[in-house]
Order: structure tokens, then C-alpha cells, then sequence
């Protein structure tokens, strides 16, 4: 336990070096309160406002996750539907890309349309936003396995679902955790756009705050949303340990 | 323009930079929307006949002009009456020197199949489209409660939620998204929010207090090419309308003119025939610093005097 404490301390530093430079130059005056916000300011602000900043986290953290995981099914599911013969993959992929470069800003109120105002737009928005990279490092894991290791499941006559489901997913596991690293930051990122335009959560938070010039409350609610962020990505570290300690490398 | 184009530009640039210690300095105004009619005077004003060399920086959605004024970042911008009270209350000390809009554009649209009277029939169902954070939006919940209608937040200028759903009520500039609405053929009701008694002069001018003590010859000047420019838009948009219209291909030439009509008598009054375009009143600003200090999230109180002055 001590030395898992001791692990955080390098991460810690920065937070402490940088938390403290802020609040210093904000009251010496050489950074304006209304342009940066004191530390100070920020943790008031949380305090202040603890139940609605708690309400929106939980009503953020609920879309976020969700969108998330609809992405890790989806995305997993493209992927094994485009690993399976080259001409499909040629014929989809490219739509497949479309979901990175869509800008969604732009298609958010296109979304309020289809799925309403409040929960289903924000979701769908956190969804479109993540579910690219999942695809992507599903597929190179998919298609990156050993062929040594291909042939033998062969020889053994085992059947295309067995192959994938005992070889080719168990390998591609490492590639598809990164996927998902990627994938959690922008869930959180997309369920915020989509609360600026379909309502409520810290989306929504930020808003309010931002036409209010209340600078302290934006950053109190920026810092809850990054801790949705990593927790979501601590999450996946905790499976990625689970699944892969034994047999790869990047966890050993 | 291609590159053969910009070659011989070259060194007619090169030589302007030298020759910059002897033309007057340049200063920036930000605008916080794109070149529209709202900034049609802005774009018309005479600067080098009063020896400004301005540059006009357009804006887009949530540009923070009100901090660049009071960081330096552009000696001059557009802000609302009311985001300046806001602002002089977190510190930011920045005062209105021109008032475009002397009643606020800003209004509630709602379909006329509604059969609405008042604006107070609008919070009775439906969904209702809103900057929750501005003191508008604020003092109508105040006012009428929000409790039967679904507060949803403003889709800017999209109409396609409004178009789609005879029950929704949308946030609107009388003098844009109100006239698409009609073009596109909705039956558009429209409540302007100044009918309320809350009336903050819209599109003003701010610097920051300390650039005014450094330069009140500029100040000075500025309000005067201002002046002069918008009696010039006023009286006659079309040119004006055609430059700001390479900037902003997205605005039609039809669409510049019917909101530089549309926008006329929110800009010129009986007040402004007398005092001069752009100008503002001690009373108004002090009713406005009530209303805003009756919402309760301000700290400190400005003083009306230390919010405008006319020059």
C-alpha cells in the first residue's frame, strides 16, 4: 500500500508546483482573476456549488459511460465484421473514418433533432466521437496475428469463430485496450459537446458559467470532467492488468 | 488570391512595416459575431480622416471580447451593457464609450399558431430554447417560472429545431434569425425581451479604463469616426454591405439588407436625434446595475458612472 502511495508522489509534484505558481501570481497580480482563476477561487467554487458540480459530474459521468461502452461493443463489432474478407473492408473502412473526421460541433443540432433534447443526443454524441479508435486498433489486433500461430489453429481444422474467439480476439486484446484508452478521454470530451448543444451535465455547467464570466465555476467543472476522464482510463488500466499481466509484455 | 498575385505585394508590405514609426498606431476593435449589419457602421466609419489606422478583428461564437479588452489583447471591442456591468464586478475594468442598439435586439420567438398574447404565455408548455446564464433569461424566471417548460439550450442561429416543433420557443435577434424564420415561411411571433423593462444597450463599444486615461485623444476620435460612420451605414448600407459581404459569404446580399433595414429603429430614436448616435444615459445604466444586482451573484456593485462615458 505504502508503495503504491509513494508511485503517486512523482505525479503529484506537478499538480502541487503548478496549483501553487497560479495562486501566487494571481494575487501578486501579475495574472487577472477574471483571465485565469486562482486555485483558491476554483476549490471555493466547487465547494459552493458542491450539489449541482456532484448532480451534473453524475449526469455527465452516466453519458459518458454509456456512450463508451456502446463504442467498445460497436467498435468491436465493425471490427470483427471488417476483419472478415478484405473486399469488406475495402468497401466499409473508409465509412468507418467518417465517425473521426465528423466534426460534431457541426452535427450536434442534427442530433437534437433525431434523439431530443437531454440524454439520448448526448450519449449518441459521446458514441460518435469514440468509437473510431476502437475500430482502428481492433482491426490491427485482429489482423496483426501471428501467422504461425494462425496455421496451427488450421491444421487443427478448428472452425473461423473458434479461431477468432480462442486466437485472434485473445491477441488482439493489447491493441484493443489501447483503443479504448483513446476512446474513454474522447467519450468524456464528446457527452460535454453534446450537452453544450442537447442540455444538462457539466456541458451544461460550463455554459451557464461561461456567459456568467464565472471563470472559477468553469474550471471547477473542466477538473471534474478530467476526473471523469481518468477514472475512466484508470478503469481500463485495472482490466488491462487483469487480462494481460500474464502473458504481455507492456504489463509485466 | 494566387501566389503570382501575392509576389509583387511583397515589398509594398515590406516597405509599409518600415515606414510604420511615422503612420499612427494600429488599433484593434473585436467584434464578437462575424462582419454583419449589427457592425455596419463600424465597417463605414471614416478612421484615416481622423488619423486611425484601425483593424477590425471579426469574431465568432463566444468571443471573449470583454477579457481581450480588459487583457489589451485589442484596445477596443463589442460587448453587451449588461456582460460589462458582470465584468466590472469580477474586476475587469472596462467602460462603454458607444451604445449601437439603444433598444436591445434580443427577443422570445414562438409560432403564431400559438395564439400567444404576452410573453408571459410563452412559459404556460412547450420547449423553451435559452442562455440560461444571461441576466435576461434569469430575470424572465424570475418572473415567470420555468417549471412547465422544457429549458433546453439555444441553438444559436439554427432554426431547425424551431421549424420542426410548433410548441418551441427560441432565444432570436429581431433582426436575424426572426427574419429567416419568416423567409423560410414560419408563422413567426415574435416578443421583443426590451418590452419586459430589461433594456441593456446591445453591440457597445468598451475599452479598458486604462487605455481610456492613456488615450483619451484616440477615444475621442474613435466615437467621432463611429458617429459618422453609422449615420453614413444608416443613411445608405448597400456598399458597406457588399465589402462586409467578401468577408462573410454566408450572409446573402438580400439577407445584409433586410436586417440593416430591419435594425434601423433600434439604433436611431428620438434620444439619439438629439444626443447623437451611440450615445447613452446615466439613468439607463443605472436602472440596468439594479436589475443585474437583483439577480444576487454579483459581488461588487460599479458605480454607473465608472460603466460609460460619452465623448
Amino acid at each position: 500500500m505504502i508503495a503504491r502511495l509513494k508511485s503517486a508522489i512523482p505525479a503529484l509534484i506537478p499538480f502541487v508546483v503548478l496549483t501553487v505558481s497560479v495562486e501566487l501570481a494571481v494575487r501578486q497580480g501579475w495574472l487577472k482573476s477574471y483571465l485565469v482563476p486562482p486555485p483558491s477561487a476554483v476549490f471555493h467554487a466547487l465547494i459552493e456549488s458542491r450539489a449541482e458540480l456532484f448532480g451534473a459530474f453524475a449526469t455527465t459521468s452516466a453519458s459518458a459511460l454509456l456512450g463508451f461502452l456502446l463504442s467498445t461493443i460497436g467498435g468491436i463489432a465493425i471490427a470483427v465484421f471488417l476483419s472478415s474478407s478484405r473486399a469488406i473492408q475495402r468497401a466499409f473502412y473508409p465509412y468507418a473514418v467518417f465517425f473521426q473526421t465528423v466534426p460534431i460541433i457541426a452535427i450536434a443540432p442534427l442530433l437534437v433533432i433525431w434523439f431530443g433534447y437531454g440524454m439520448r443526443t448526448v450519449v449518441a454524441s459521446a458514441f460518435v466521437v469514440s468509437i473510431f479508435p476502437v475500430i482502428a486498433n481492433t482491426l490491427t489486433g485482429i489482423l496483426s496475428t501471428e501467422p504461425a500461430l494462425r496455421d496451427l489453429f488450421r491444421l487443427y481444422g478448428a472452425s473461423t469463430w473458434t479461431t477468432l474467439f480462442k486466437l485472434r480476439f485473445p491477441a488482439a486484446l493489447p491493441q484493443i485496450l489501447t483503443g479504448l484508452r483513446v476512446a474513454s478521454g474522447l467519450a468524456v470530451i464528446g457527452a460535454i459537446v453534446g450537452e453544450f448543444i442537447g442540455g444538462q451535465g457539466l456541458g451544461s455547467v460550463v455554459d451557464v458559467a461561461r456567459t456568467q464570466q464565472r471563470v472559477d465555476k468553469v474550471f471547477a467543472a473542466v477538473l471534474l470532467a478530467s476526473v471523469l476522464g481518468l477514472a475512466l482510463f484508470g478503469l481500463i488500466n485495472l482490466v488491462s492488468y487483469l487480462t494481460l499481466r500474464r502473458w504481455h509484455a507492456s504489463e509485466q | 488570391m494566387n501566389r503570382r498575385q501575392f509576389l509583387p505585394v511583397l515589398p509594398t508590405a515590406f516597405l509599409a512595416a518600415c515606414s510604420s514609426s511615422s503612420s499612427p498606431q494600429k488599433i484593434r476593435l473585436a467584434l464578437n459575431w462575424k462582419p454583419e449589419p449589427e457592425f455596419g457602421g463600424f465597417y463605414a466609419a471614416p478612421y484615416s480622416s481622423h488619423g486611425l489606422n484601425v483593424e477590425i478583428l471579426p469574431g465568432g461564437a463566444g468571443t471573449p471580447t470583454v477579457q481581450m479588452v480588459g487583457a489589451g489583447s485589442a484596445e477596443f471591442g463589442i460587448v453587451e451593457a449588461d456582460e460589462l456591468i458582470v465584468a466590472r464586478s469580477r474586476g475587469n475594468d472596462v467602460v462603454a464609450l458607444f451604445a449601437v442598439f439603444q433598444d436591445n435586439p434580443l427577443a422570445l420567438m414562438a409560432h403564431a399558431s400559438r395564439k400567444a398574447e404576452a410573453i408571459g404565455d410563452l412559459f404556460k408548455g412547450g420547449t423553451l430554447a435559452i442562455q440560461k446564464g444571461l441576466p435576461f433569461a434569469r430575470l424572465l424566471e424570475k418572473q415567470y417560472p420555468f417549471d412547465k417548460v422544457k429549458v433546453v439550450p439555444s441553438p444559436g442561429g439554427d432554426l431547425s429545431a424551431f421549424l420542426h416543433d410548433p410548441m418551441f420557443v427560441q432565444q432570436v435577434f429581431l433582426t436575424s434569425e426572426y427574419l429567416t424564420a419568416k423567409r423560410q415561411g414560419a408563422d413567426a411571433k415574435v416578443f421583443p425581451i426590451s418590452a419586459t423593462g430589461f433594456n441593456p444597450y446591445s453591440t457597445v463599444v468598451a475599452t479598458s479604463g486604462d487605455y481610456l486615461r492613456k488615450n483619451p485623444g484616440v477615444a475621442k476620435d474613435m466615437v467621432a469616426a463611429f458617429r459618422e460612420g453609422w449615420r453614413a451605414y444608416l443613411d445608405n448600407p448597400k456598399s458597406v454591405d457588399e465589402r462586409m459581404n467578401q468577408l462573410n459569404p454566408s450572409m446573402s446580399l438580400d439577407g445584409f439588407a433586410a436586417t440593416a433595414e430591419a435594425q434601423k429603429p433600434l439604433i436611431e430614436n428620438e434620444e439619439t436625434k438629439r444626443n447623437g448616435l451611440g450615445s447613452m444615459t446615466r439613468q439607463r445604466w443605472l436602472t440596468l446595475i439594479a436589475q443585474i444586482e437583483g439577480l444576487g451573484d454579483i459581488q461588487r456593485v460599479p458605480s454607473p458612472d465608472d460603466c460609460f462615458q460619452n465623448l
